[in-house]
């Protein structure tokens, strides 16, 4: 089994090339210019180097958001792409999950993502429990459910306004990979992004 | 030389659509997913909502003209994909489509300008013949463009501010007509009389055109109107706001295939469509005996084929990309 994992959510490039429980190859970049412009041609270097061809991928594992809107496009249409086109397995995971499944500790886990405004995507994980959903919400809400628990830690790699003592985020790609392996594979047609937010146009009209 | 089958891919607005064309000449099979009734309610396209339709679509639209076409990624000679201009949210869907594709099956990837599409969206209905003027009109474009031989672009001029279809629209929205406008005002048009004073913009040497101003005089023309509580003839305005935008785009054209000895006009473009430009280049070519052509109504709006298409010419001009090929929301046709 060879899974190729994309993430494009944030403004860091995180992909990564697993056979069985190794790693063959991975790139955790942030990138300074167009992400379309290199995320493609990284992911092929990534092949190139590991002598691995497209149709030796088995699976595809993604991210599907949230994050950035354009970002997770482009992820997500490569990964689709890959999955249909080459009619491999595909599964989806959230950025959120996957950044609380990359820290190792017995700590509640509030993964955050900033959303500008006073907003942020987050959600709260007891190792693989989720507590809270992933949603766009209120940074003062968001506390709100954080203080019902104790030993709780901030995941992320984006800046706030207010100190949360945060944890860097950087993928643990394997532990994403094995526990990717309990989801269910998607029609790589139905593989979307999920933004967890309308658009403005659409939040104006309601 | 041996047949050459191209995948076209076109997402630059609010069409997501593929398409496969033999040499250049021949489609084999297209599909177009429309967003229209999704942006209706918005009164325009909204480039958001429409990036996101794109990415629900685009691996649907690719499988449907493949399986169309009775043919699988591998029977493909080459990916054409429209690089630009455009929405950049939209563009970026099918461009990464495109170079994946590229990358899976190791085809040549050929980025193809949009304009071009919309100019070789004739070569699907008759060859060209040189040299050559284009007007491309749209809902994003008003250019007059020049070509010696096949993709070799010389833009002469083009719009300084909207669009000719953006104005159409824009007009459409103060006299009360559903998105898109466009079409409606045309039809009013027929039926309504030339009665309404509107300035003819630009009429200056250059090949230019300026629609701005004409969409300013007409809602200032409404909003007087309304203000001494006057009701608006629509049709009768929809006949005077298309006969001064139509005579700008003419007068232009004319001078055009005079200094710069035209044999053959191709209209480009979503407001080819329009019955009233399309009556009065017949009638202008006649008078100057040059050959007209305006693709069917199915070529006209954005679709894959032509991208398709043009993707052909590219590649015998020897533009391949690379897989670092980006969207471009504006770019010059050369």
């Amino acid at each position: 089994m060879i899974y190729l994992y994309i993430d494009t959510s944030s403004n860091y490039l995180y992909s990564s090339i697993v056979k069985d429980n190794t790693i063959l190859g991975e790139i955790c970049e942030e990138y300074g210019q167009s992400l379309s412009k290199v995320a493609l041609p990284r992911i092929v270097s990534m092949f190139e180097e590991n002598n691995i061809k497209p149709n030796d991928i088995t699976n595809i594992v993604v991210i599907n958001g949230p994050g950035s809107f354009t970002g997770i496009r482009i992820g997500i249409t490569i990964a689709k792409v890959f999955a249909w086109s080459l009619n491999i397995p595909i599964t989806t995971m959230t950025s959120l999950e996957a950044m609380s499944l990359s820290v190792e500790d017995e700590k509640i886990h509030v993964p955050i993502i900033n959303a500008r405004r006073g907003y942020v995507y987050a959600a709260i994980y007891n190792k693989d429990k989720e507590l809270l959903s992933p949603q766009h919400i209120k940074i003062d809400e968001l506390k709100k459910h954080v203080k019902k628990y104790d030993n709780v830690e901030y995941i992320s790699n984006d800046e706030f306004d207010e100190n949360f003592n945060l944890i860097e985020y950087r993928p643990n790609f394997l532990k994403i990979i094995n526990n990717s392996k309990n989801k269910k594979s998607i029609n790589p047609h139905m593989v979307n992004p999920e933004y967890l937010k309308l658009t403005a146009a659409e939040e104006s009209k309601i | 030389m041996k047949d050459m089958y191209i995948l076209g891919i076109e997402s630059s607005c609010d069409e997501t659509s593929a398409s496969i064309v033999k040499n250049g000449t021949e489609e084999i099979s297209t599909v177009i997913s429309s967003q229209i009734d999704i942006h209706k309610d918005y009164g325009g396209v909204v480039p958001e909502i429409a990036s996101r339709q794109h990415v629900k679509n685009i691996t649907i639209v690719i499988e449907e003209c493949l399986e169309k076409a009775n043919m699988g990624i591998e029977d493909i000679d080459a990916i054409a994909i429209t690089y630009g201009p455009g929405l950049i949210g939209s563009l970026l869907v099918g461009l990464e489509a495109a170079k994946t594709l590229a990358f899976i099956y190791d085809k040549p990837l050929i980025p193809v300008h949009h304009i071009a599409g919309h100019i070789y969206a004739n070569s699907l209905v008759k060859e060209l013949k040189f040299p050559l003027l284009a007007i491309v009109v749209s809902g994003g474009h008003t250019e007059i463009i020049k070509m010696t031989e096949h993709y070799k672009f010389e833009k002469l001029g083009g719009t300084l501010d909207d669009a000719i279809g953006e104005c159409y629209d824009k007009v459409a929205r103060v006299i009360n007509l559903e998105y898109p406008g466009g079409p409606k005002i045309d039809k009013l048009a027929k039926i309504g009389n030339k009665s309404y004073k509107l300035p003819i913009p630009l009429q200056d040497d250059s090949y230019n055109f300026s629609f701005s101003g004409l969409k300013s005089a007409v809602i200032n023309l409404v909003h007087n109107e309304n203000q001494r509580g006057e009701e608006i003839r629509t049709a009768d305005l929809a006949a005077s706001f298309q006969d001064v935008a139509i005579s700008s785009i003419i007068t232009k054209v004319k001078k055009a295939i005079i200094n710069e000895g035209i044999k053959n006009v191709i209209v480009a473009g979503g407001v080819a469509a329009n019955s009233g430009l399309r009556d009065a280049m017949e009638k202008l070519t006649e008078e100057l005996n040059v050959d007209l052509s305006i693709p069917p109504m199915k070529y006209c709006t954005d679709n894959a084929t032509m991208i398709a298409a043009a993707g052909y010419y590219a590649y015998l001009d020897g533009r391949i990309a690379g897989l670092d090929l980006n969207s471009k929301s504006q770019d010059t046709l050369v």
